[in-house]
């Protein structure tokens, strides 16, 4: 133990080693706090969607209830859906600054509705956020090479390594001690004020636990690449350069030819081909008879097909059935196109085997629930609301039952637990 | 047999460095309460010894104990026993004298006391005011007593000198072989590798010359005067001129 | 040959015996050829696939049958934002914005489709683009190259004896910096050759591709000025390393983040839900075309009456519902015009905080002379956002008044069995309607956008190159 406390006095004498750590701290504290601004950010923007929904559909329940019907309140209406930051969310936000995280949707096509965003600054979202994980992916290295570059290199160029390696005590256990003790404290400068905001966040104490073990596996990666550097036996300097190229290689360039190609062999079928597709599906039901329509609905829906036959006049059961229709037939399309996107993450994943700065990136967005999962799981929750919403208005338009004001109320509304 | 076993017993001993022989059949042994100088010309293989002695280079042939241990096969069981001074005593700036002791004691296993460290401080004649200053200001000599006093608190029975007095002027010179043979006093076996003949004669009680790896010359101290130094002066000039051509 | 050409041929000389200097200067060659073309081969994909689905909107819009046209003003129409001649280069927040637009009546919707939103998580390491290997990688190869480059001659006590045969100061750090410019020279070489095939194939215009050239040179040359300054004033080799290695890591990695989210948390955005509701509600308060006695629509129709001299819709000589959808769509256009304008103008003073920060980052301003130059940022997404948004409005008043005059205001109202028949215009008025064209920026304006962030690395160099005149006054004056 003795031991230990003499290379941290070592250690802690230097003014270089100080500052930096003390910088790291700051830079976390300061992204963790960026990150939680965020997150309340949203959760206030989400918490404020009841009151304006309340305005929006008391206004249109109040003109609907006149003639109580069901065709022009499921037209009219949008329904609020959200996705909750997780409690981890601030440490890695992910792709929540670029997709929405509330979406208000009709009873109409979905698939026109689900791929709109919200409003975002793309300069902004352009660098990345200042993020926990940013720090810890991108900063964190370049301290360890800030403080492992030198270690065996710097007491030969100081001409203290022979003094010290005669020493018992002074071979490899020693670098050893010395490695370790610089990981354990920008572990700490990392991961103390971390724990704290993930503590405050309410994030679940093993989850905690496997961040701080994720913290640790990061910075030893890079702490033994140091040691293999400086295994070499080369100056401080080129140890120095070497680690900072290997860092622009495997932080900065690598992640970037890996997206080049992995965007190149697996094609994603532009999004906008399925809008493309759903609106000609849609509108080409104003040309086509619309017992035919109604014929492919019901055998897809058996459940209505005892509704009244449709008249000459105007009925939004029509309306809506051929905007089911509508989706349905781009069904393949969508599969398609989400299956794209998931063998897309899937290799990007992959390839965090391989390249620990993905590595983490991935498992922290992971764990905050703010990656491509994420998102992609709460536009299954949308669908999953847009269906209970189409059985909701059915009920009354396919048994022509009046709408009133109070049947706004029995709307179903999106349940936010996934 | 380790009781009985010399300090230092080199043995035959050869070491290359991929197709150069640095050292070439040597053998010596150096017995408890010693000084043996080891002089000789760049490239001899006078540093060549001492990494050996102290497990940093492996033997090729031939055998190398430090009281016993190989250094080669237990290199931190033979540095247990061995204190090293390189050419310059590099210790850390940033820390004072006594911190440096205390940190090469730790890494030596030893105990950090403050009063004993003083009190070595005080015999290797490191002056008072120098003990709480950090090292960025200290002469060679200076460094070169912290050093000692650590090998003093230490006890070992070997202390390896590489060109201790190199750089220093004639009063650190005479101070510091004074303290050699204060070491030597307590039993220490000594082994210094210097180019000075004049302070190796001054203290050594024996003198061996070093050449292409083998020892060629090895005087031992006799009489009031011990060595005589012109003839020694004279013979190493033509081993130095031999080498030359 | 001088004393300033000598240093500088010694400096380049030893760069090329170092063979780690040798290899990283060709992969960085590499790493810009395979960006150059990557990037051009993705801008073309994307280009084609617009082009194609642009087309195929265009043609599907023009194929439509017989129809209502208050029909096609929901059928609407796709378009697509071609990419800059220059987007290859610096794709800016092409990636991010989205390029498709679904325009139909009163609706205001985003775009869509970024490839943000399609890729893996990768893309947001950034993007390999000959521009982000000027922007992010060239600088650390010239800092591997150049820190030591005095500090070095001052560590091995060199520059002593570089004096004394009569060296003078200037004479060395102009050598040096001649030797490393050089290197910067050669570094940005690929990417300017890439940038100028570009333009000449894609036609770009000059004056921004100029302004590209001119900011990169100046961006590569404050490196040089920056990495010669820390060297001369820093006499370790290795703590001018550091000290560069750090500079770059604050200014090109960790300040731009940190000053998108100090914008984002000064200028908040109003989310799409909250506009959303307050266009409804201002559209209310303005008069709801639901409610038959609503004042703003009685008065409009009582104007209507009034224009024509009679007393009944069902005696103007055109349709009433067209004229109504007219007025409707006027009515909300004008609302999203302000709340967008209101978005845009909270998004500029985003950017303009962004921008503030970048006097301290000239990386900052660096990356928004590109994007402004390449016309792939937020001022050129900006304009065809309003583009769209004025066809948009063309196009649908366009579609109402279709109505207004080749649909009765009879037929219009009639429920019968012919009824549906009668409401449609021939499909020849589709083929009528204007395609939407997007007018890109011109190159002055373009060149003309880009100044500001010019002029911040302009600021930045002559900064330098006056910090570093003073420096080599005293160099050599300490030890």
């Amino acid at each position: 133990m003795t031991l230990w406390r003499h290379e941290a006095r070592l250690l802690l004498r230097q003014r270089l080693a100080m500052i930096a750590l003390a910088l790291l701290a700051v830079l976390t504290v300061a992204a963790l706090g960026a990150g939680m601004a965020e997150v309340s950010r949203q959760h206030a923007a989400i918490a404020a969607i009841p009151a304006a929904q309340a305005e929006d559909i008391g206004a249109i329940a109040a003109w609907v209830d006149r003639e109580k019907d069901a065709g022009s309140a499921a037209y009219y209406s949008f329904h609020p859906t959200w996705n909750a930051p997780s409690p981890l969310a601030f440490a890695a936000l992910g792709m929540r600054d670029v997709s929405p995280y509330i979406l208000r949707v009709r009873a109409l096509g979905l698939e026109a509705q689900i791929y709109d965003g919200d409003t975002f600054n793309p300069e902004l979202a352009l660098p990345g956020r200042f993020d926990f994980a940013f720090v810890l992916v991108f900063l964190a290295p370049l301290f360890v090479i800030a403080l492992c570059h030198d270690l065996v290199s710097g007491e030969r160029e100081a001409g203290r390594w022979r003094t010290l390696a005669a020493l018992p005590y002074g071979g490899a256990a020693l670098w050893r001690r010395r490695s370790l003790l610089r990981l354990g404290l920008l572990s700490a400068a990392i991961g103390l004020p971390f724990a704290l905001a993930a503590a405050m966040s309410g994030v679940s104490p093993g989850a905690i636990l496997i961040v701080l073990l994720l913290v640790l596996a990061y910075l030893l990666f890079w702490v033994g690449l140091c040691a293999l550097v400086g295994r070499l036996r080369w100056s401080s300097v080129a140890n120095a350069a070497t680690l900072a190229g290997l860092w622009l290689v495997l932080v900065l360039v690598l992640p970037t030819l890996g997206h080049v190609a992995i965007n190149r062999a697996i094609p994603v079928n532009q999004g906008a081909e399925i809008a493309l597709a759903q609106r000609e599906a849609v509108n080409r039901a104003w040309d086509i008879p619309r017992a035919e329509t109604m014929r492919r609905f019901y055998a897809g829906h058996p459940q209505w097909a005892d509704s009244p036959p449709l008249e000459t006049a105007f009925h939004y059961k029509w309306y809506f059935a051929f905007h089911q229709v509508g989706d349905e037939s781009v069904a393949k399309q969508v599969r398609a196109y989400r299956h794209g996107l998931e063998t897309r993450d899937e290799a990007a994943r992959t390839l965090g085997w391989v390249l620990p700065s993905v590595g983490v990136q991935a498992l922290l967005t992971r764990m905050a629930r703010t990656d491509l999962t994420a998102q992609l799981a709460y536009r299954d929750a949308i669908r999953h609301f847009h269906r209970r919403l189409r059985e909701f208005y059915y009920g009354y338009l396919f048994r022509d039952r009046p709408f009133g004001k109070a049947d706004f109320e029995r709307a179903p509304r999106f349940d936010a637990a996934p | 047999m380790v009781e009985t076993a010399p300090p230092i017993l080199i043995e035959n001993l050869a070491v290359t460095y991929g197709d150069h022989r640095v050292l070439d059949g040597l053998s010596l042994s150096a017995p408890e309460g010693s000084v043996t100088a080891l002089l000789g010309g760049n490239g001899a293989g006078k540093s060549t010894t001492l990494s050996t002695l102290l497990g940093f280079v492996k033997a090729h042939a031939g055998a190398v104990s430090v009281c016993g241990v190989d250094p080669g096969v237990a290199p931190d069981a033979a540095r247990r026993q061995i204190a090293y001074l390189p050419e310059n005593v590099a210790l850390y700036e940033h820390l004072t004298a006594v911190e440096n002791a205390q940190y090469l004691l730790a890494l030596s296993g030893g105990k950090q006391d403050r009063a004993a460290i003083v009190e070595a401080f005080a015999a290797a004649g490191l002056q008072e005011r120098a003990w709480g200053q950090r090292l960025g200001a200290f002469s060679k000599g200076m460094r070169q007593k912290v050093a000692i006093a650590v090998a003093l608190l230490r006890e070992v029975p070997v202390l390896l000198l590489d060109e201790p007095t190199s750089g220093l002027d004639p009063r650190a010179t005479a101070d510091f072989n004074a303290l050699v043979l204060s070491v030597r006093e307590r039993g220490t076996a000594v082994l210094m590798v210097t180019h000075d003949l004049l302070s190796a004669a001054d203290i050594a009680d024996r003198i061996c010359f070093l050449e292409s790896g083998r020892i060629v010359e090895d005087v031992v101290a006799h009489g009031p005067d011990r060595f005589d130094v012109r003839a020694l002066h004279a013979r190493f000039a033509v081993a130095t001129q031999r080498l030359a051509a | 040959m001088n004393p300033t050409s000598l240093i500088a041929r010694d400096e380049l000389r030893l760069m090329r015996r170092n063979r780690v200097a040798v290899i990283a200067c060709l992969l960085l060659v590499l790493l810009t050829l395979v960006a150059v073309a990557s990037s051009w081969a993705h801008q073309k994909g994307i280009e084609d696939l617009r082009a194609r689905q642009q087309h195929e909107a265009e043609r599907a819009f023009d194929a439509q049958p017989d129809r209502h046209p208050h029909r096609v003003v929901h059928y609407g129409t796709f378009i697509f934002r071609p990419l800059s001649a220059l987007a290859a280069f610096d794709p800016g927040v092409d990636a991010f914005t989205g390029n498709s637009m679904f325009l139909e009546g009163h609706r205001q919707n985003t775009a869509n489709f970024g490839d943000v939103n399609q890729s893996s998580l990768l893309v947001r390491f950034g993007q390999l683009t000959p521009a982000f290997v000027l922007q992010a990688v060239a600088p650390l190869l010239l800092i591997f190259l150049g820190y030591g480059a005095i500090a070095r001659e001052t560590e091995r006590g060199t520059l002593r004896v570089l004096m004394m045969q009569g060296a003078t100061r200037g004479a060395i750090v102009r050598g040096k910096l001649r030797a490393l410019g050089a290197v910067a020279l050669l570094v940005a070489l690929p990417a300017i050759l890439g940038l100028a095939a570009l333009a000449a194939t894609s036609g770009a215009a000059i004056l921004p591709t100029v302004a590209i050239v001119l900011g990169y040179g100046a961006w590569l040359l404050l490196w040089v000025t920056v990495i010669v300054l820390v060297s001369t004033l820093v006499g370790r080799s290795r703590d001018a390393l550091l000290a560069l290695v750090a500079i770059w890591a604050v200014s090109v990695v960790l300040l731009p983040r940190v000053a998108t989210d100090i914008a984002s948390a000064a200028v908040p955005l109003q989310n799409r839900l909250q506009t959303e509701v307050a266009i409804a509600r201002d559209l209310r308060e303005m008069g709801d075309s639901h409610n038959p006695d609503d004042p703003h629509f009685a008065a409009f129709k009582r104007s209507v009456l009034q224009r024509y001299g009679v007393t009944r819709v069902e005696d103007l000589p055109v349709n009433y519902k067209g004229l109504l959808a007219v007025e409707g769509e006027k009515v909300t256009s004008a609302l999203f015009d302000r709340y967008s304008g209101e978005s845009y103008a909270a998004q500029g003073a985003q950017n303009g905080i962004v921008s503030a920060v970048g006097v301290i980052s000239p990386a900052i301003a660096l990356r928004s002379l590109s994007m402004a130059a390449a016309g792939t940022d937020f001022a050129a997404h900006r304009g065809f956002l309003e583009q769209a948004e004025a066809y948009r409005y063309d196009l649908v008043q366009r579609l109402n008044r279709l109505q207004a005059d080749g649909v009765t205001y009879a037929d219009d109202t009639a429920r019968d069995a012919g009824a549906d028949r009668r409401k449609r215009v021939a499909a020849g008025n589709w083929e009528e309607m204007p395609d939407f064209a997007y007018r890109a920026p011109d190159g002055a304006t373009l060149a003309a956008r880009s100044l500001p962030g010019l002029a911040v690395i302009l600021g930045w160099l002559v900064f330098a190159g006056a910090s570093l005149a003073i420096a080599t006054r005293r160099l050599g004056e300490r030890q």
